[in-house]
């Protein structure tokens, strides 16, 4: 636009030259010469203010240019000039006012105008208003970016100027909002203030935020007696955990309102400062074995005059009652500050939601996972009454098997793909010999088998430990399965956890047909309910015992293959789920695959609950759980979902 | 032992119907006589003082997979948590222990002072030495007794009990038996060593406490104190066997066997069942919390990682190895397997050159103890202390009927019959 600008004043200009006279631009220029030259941050302003203001039709071209630091000043005349480095020590020069060719000079007479980042900056917001009214649409979205990015107290006039002409509804509307978060900031009165910020409740977006919190930023401050104003967030109380008394009475001290502390170790170095022959301040040194008796030597110290006047320890109490501490609002006028909280507050109840929302999404991600976790355990535990402790090791042998595929075949989509039968089959075939060889043996002792699947467990950890080493090895995801699904600001979920959730649903389904409309899922229920009575009808029981445990395990190899793509593999990653598994194993209740699914939901959203009631503390986190369920035992010792009848006595 | 008509038993004197007590105290004499004169402080000096403690430490495992084979063994609750109530006497005595030292270089550094030190600079003194770590400067209120020797030995039988009594008397109320009994004690456990680890818990987070083995008040070497501790540990596992089997011998006894063998059963007798397992899990717990106290001055550090689910599975394991429903035997098992750990772990065994592969035995044990112990639970469910009765050719039991203890039970052979 501007080439055709120039070329329009080249020819009303006609054979005008800078000989004939300076044009108004470089005037300006040279009016402003000694500014621009210094470059500081600091006294550039008006310059650039009148730059900007002037209307000049080149004003634009010289910010831009200035801005890429082709602006150039000869030093003698103070004549300025566009201008492109050559070589080291030649300028192409370029007459503002008419675009006009001067030629290649050497670069001794002329020096570049070096903008600073700081004034970089200064000239992109001034060059705002020129972008604003630009006829192409990308450069005047490119301008409303940058206003928000870097929002100026100028830019609300010029925003405001430009709105009217803008056409596009898109670009008026993301305008209009811009000039009201401007206004909430910039504007000239309080009312039009207050009017803005009121314009945005319900808004959650993190810019609207971005604009009101600083608005209701407080400081506190002290006063006699009880605090008054209308610019006050809260009182807030000595001695609470906002205000400690330490830091109220080192206000105290810093408003000059009260005398120094008296810390222990100042009064014992003034006390060992004035010790004259075995006596401070008429006490014995012997003496002053307690608290009490150092503050009264120090008392004396003071009435002497070689001590300094302070308060003790003790009489903090008395001072800080005679006082009122409030929070103020300093950011803004009190009806602004006001209105930004009350519609933060408003905010802070949408926000809330959004939060939760997102908490109950990552509590889903968690019981998906412990879902894939218990079911392997869950199956052996409801059909033969067996716990089986090396389970976790089973998980651990399913994300290794997944490891070592991974190194076989490059292809990390490919590798997940075969990865998931192949630990089905690994842990299926190693859950099928443990089967057979131990737990076969000990079908009437459940004790003794959990110790013998703990002989197992530690022999599967050690003999992992050995073979792949101690250090964790990466399992990766195929790169779609990267990043995250984004709803707003607060909510979204990564992509892995949502596979691992498909995943879940996927075993779910799976499991639902293979006990209802499968032979052998007839089978299993009938094993479950009545071994002996199965046999009876034909059912071979050792068959579908070994079978359930082969499932059983072979379920837990893909959970290893799934928590290994977010979690790392090592020989102990199966020791932090075992618990975990028990424990939706326990609350669930035993033999139902529902019971199962409540069980992982209700320790996965709890576990996440308190996560979020208590953020620093994920330890802690899980200390509360346990003792939760210790407690869930209390009501339904059986679980959610439980038996009923015969199959509950066994 | 071959009379077993029971008004016999009931005349004879309590040391004749049970003579494992008299050979176990006589043996346990004899050890301590040995090792004594053998010892740094009080003999040749053969044996060193870290092997001292080493054995002290072993028998005050026994002590608490005495205390596990009286709660297993006898009264069939598969308790995965009692190392949690061992770690839990080691951590009340060790608060004195680190206390009392903490104090004493405290007073020693203030002493230089111009003005004798106040009891707040003192105790702000200490508070800034064991705190530090964690970067707190405050004692946790759970130290208010620390101070205090009495206070802190009976914390050492009352912590762990009243936990024991209020875990007990919730899980057996809703008669919460077998498996989920043990998962649940086991997450008990966990949830303790969690907490533990937290660094605002108190206890010092992961650090725990540590300098334990230094016994203030006295200035005699570490060589001197370990014999102490020795004679102690040995005293307590004497005192404990004769305690455990004197329980295990009467009426008393006979009802926990039965609640182990049929529970049910047992209650429509009208015997109150949870009454004796919350007995028994509660002064087993304070046997191991006892136990623990001792354990850890010889240790000399203890951390949230000794009260982790594994180490109280690793107790249950010993007292099976060592064959459960003996009191010998669960002796016997810890003894044998904490040496062999001891030993197998610690580098001092001969790598196993097999030509191909050399078998190094750290990191072997592990695999060999787990399979080893697999095989025991499958072929020798009697364990090392099967191998004692098939010696001394005794019947295992005064009562009639099958094979009853850590065999299949009776319920399970009434089940197989049936």
């Amino acid at each position: 636009m501007f080439r055709r600008l120039i070329l329009a004043l080249v020819i009303a200009a006609g054979p005008l030259t800078a000989q004939d006279g300076p044009a108004p631009i470089q005037e300006l220029l040279q009016e402003q010469g000694a500014l621009i030259a210094e470059s500081s941050r600091r006294t550039i302003g008006p310059a650039i203010d009148a730059l900007a203001a002037s209307g000049l039709p080149e004003a634009r071209q010289v910010l831009e240019r200035w801005q890429e630091r082709e602006l150039y000043r000869e030093e003698e005349t103070g004549r300025f000039a566009f201008g492109v480095e050559v070589d080291r020590d030649t300028l192409r020069l370029v007459e503002i006012a008419t675009g006009r060719d001067i030629g290649e000079v050497s670069g001794d007479g002329w020096e570049e105008m070096r903008p600073n980042a700081g004034i970089r900056g200064l000239i992109a917001a001034a060059l705002v208003r020129f972008q604003l009214s630009d006829p192409d649409p990308a450069t005047r979205r490119e301008a409303l970016r940058a206003i928000e990015r870097g929002p100026e107290e100028s830019h609300l006039a010029v925003l405001r100027d430009a709105l009217p002409q803008e056409n596009l509804p898109a670009l008026r509307s993301q305008g209009e909002r811009l000039e009201r978060l401007l206004t909430v900031r910039f504007g000239s009165t309080v009312e039009e203030r207050v009017a803005a910020i009121e314009s945005f409740a319900g808004d959650t977006s993190v810019d609207v935020r971005a604009a009101l919190n600083p608005l209701v930023a407080t400081r506190l401050s002290v006063s006699e007696g009880v605090p008054e104003g209308d610019d006050i967030a809260r009182v807030v109380r000595p001695g609470s955990e906002a205000l400690p008394r330490t830091s109220a009475y080192e206000l105290l001290v810093d408003e000059g309102l009260a005398p120094m502390r008296l810390t222990r170790s100042a009064k014992r170095d003034a006390l060992v400062a004035n010790i004259e022959n075995g006596f401070v301040g008429g006490y014995r040194v012997a003496e002053l074995g307690t608290e009490d008796a150092r503050n009264a030597a120090y008392r004396e110290l003071v009435a002497e005059g070689s001590a300094e006047s302070a308060i003790p320890e003790e009489e903090i109490d008395r001072i800080l009652d005679r006082f009122g501490f409030a929070e103020r609002y300093v950011a803004s006028p009190a009806p602004v500050a006001l209105a930004a909280k009350r519609i933060l507050d408003g905010l802070d109840a949408r926000l809330g939601m959004m939060r939760l929302a997102d908490l109950a999404l990552d509590g889903l991600s968690l019981a998906s996972i412990y879902f894939l976790a218990a079911i392997g355990l869950a199956v052996t535990f409801g059909v033969m009454g067996v716990i089986n402790m090396a389970h976790g090791e089973f998980i651990m042998m399913g994300a290794y098997t997944a490891y070592l595929v991974q190194r076989v075949v490059a292809d990390y989509a490919w590798s997940l793909v075969v990865a998931l039968p192949l630990a089905f089959a690994v842990t299926f075939a190693a859950g099928v010999a443990l089967e057979r060889l131990v737990i076969r043996h000990l079908y009437h002792r459940p004790l003794e088998t959990l110790l013998a699947t703990f002989g197992i467990s530690i022999a599967l950890q050690q003999l992992a430990k050995n073979v792949f080493g101690t250090q964790a090895r990466p399992l990766t995801a195929p790169g779609w399965l990267d990043g995250s699904l984004v709803f707003n600001d607060v909510v979204a979920i990564s992509y892995i956890r949502i596979a691992i959730l498909v995943l879940a649903l996927v075993f779910l389904a799976l499991f639902l047909v293979l006990m209802k409309h499968t032979r052998l899922g007839l089978e299993v229920r009938a094993v479950t309910q009545s071994p002996r009575m199965a046999g009876a009808v034909g059912i071979n029981p050792d068959r579908i015992n070994m079978l359930t445990f082969g499932l059983g395990s072979g379920i837990a190899g893909i959970a290893g293959v799934a928590i290994g793509l977010y979690a790392q593999v090592t020989s102990e990653m199966g020791q932090a789920y075992i618990v975990q598994s028990f424990m939706t194993v326990v609350v669930g209740g035993v033999g139902n695959i529902w019971g199962t699914l409540l069980g992982a939901t209700l320790v996965g959203f709890l576990q996440k609950g308190i996560e979020w009631a208590n953020p620093s503390n994920t330890l802690a986190a899980q200390t509360w759980m346990i003792l939760f369920i210790i407690l869930f035992i209390q009501v339904r010792p059986r679980g959610i979902v439980a038996l009923r009848g015969r199959a509950a006595e066994a | 032992m071959t009379d077993a008509t029971p008004t016999a038993t009931g005349r004879r004197p309590f040391a004749l119907r049970h003579p494992s007590v008299i050979v176990v105290v006589a043996a346990l004499a004899l050890f301590t006589c040995v090792v004594t004169l053998l010892s740094e402080a009080y003999g040749t000096g053969a044996i060193s003082t870290s092997f001292v403690k080493t054995l002290g430490k072993t028998l005050c495992l026994c002590l608490a997979a005495l205390a596990m084979d009286l709660v297993w063994g006898y009264c069939g609750i598969l308790s995965l948590g009692h190392m949690a109530f061992f770690g839990l006497g080691g951590y009340a005595i060790g608060m004195w222990l680190m206390y009392a030292r903490t104090h004493l270089i405290v007073v020693g550094s203030l002493s230089g002072q111009a003005l004798p030190a106040t009891p707040e600079e003192i105790r702000d003194g200490i508070a800034a030495q064991i705190f530090g770590v964690v970067g707190g400067a405050d004692f946790p209120a759970i130290w208010s007794v620390a101070h205090s020797l009495p206070l802190q030995l009976a914390a050492v039988v009352l912590v762990p009990g009243l936990l024991a009594l209020v875990f007990g008397w919730l899980a057996f109320r809703s008669r919460v038996t077998g498996v989920y009994l043990s998962i649940l004690t086991q997450a008990m456990t966990l949830a303790l060593s969690l907490y533990l680890f937290q660094n605002d818990s108190g206890l010092r987070g992961n650090n725990g406490l540590s300098g334990l083995q230094n016994l203030p008040g006295t200035s005699q070497p570490q060589s001197v104190t370990s014999m102490w501790f020795f004679w102690a540990s040995a005293l307590a596992l004497g005192l404990g066997y004769v305690l455990c089997a004197w329980i295990v011998s009467g009426k008393f006894g006979s009802v926990i066997r039965a609640v182990r063998d049929d529970e049910t059963r047992v209650r429509f007798l009208g015997y109150p069942v949870e009454g004796f397992k919350l007995f028994v899990f509660t002064l087993t717990a304070v046997i191991c919390g006892i136990a623990g106290a001792l354990y850890y001055p010889q240790a000399g550090i203890i951390n949230p990682a000794e009260m982790a689910p594994i180490a109280s599975i690793y107790l249950a394991v010993w007292v099976a190895i060592g064959g459960r429903g003996r009191l010998y035997g669960a002796v016997i098992g810890a003894a044998v397997v904490a040496l062999l750990s001891t030993w197998f772990t610690g580098g001092q065994a001969p790598d196993l050159p097999l030509g191909i592969y050399t078998v190094r035995w750290i990191d072997w044990w592990t695999v060999f103890l787990g399979l080893g112990f697999v095989l025991i639970t499958l072929y020798a469910p009697d364990g090392l202390g099967g191998l004692v009765d098939r010696i001394v050719r005794v019947r295992r039991s005064d009562r009639d009927g099958a094979e009853l203890s850590s065999g299949p039970g009776a319920r399970a052979i009434r089940k197989a019959g049936r």
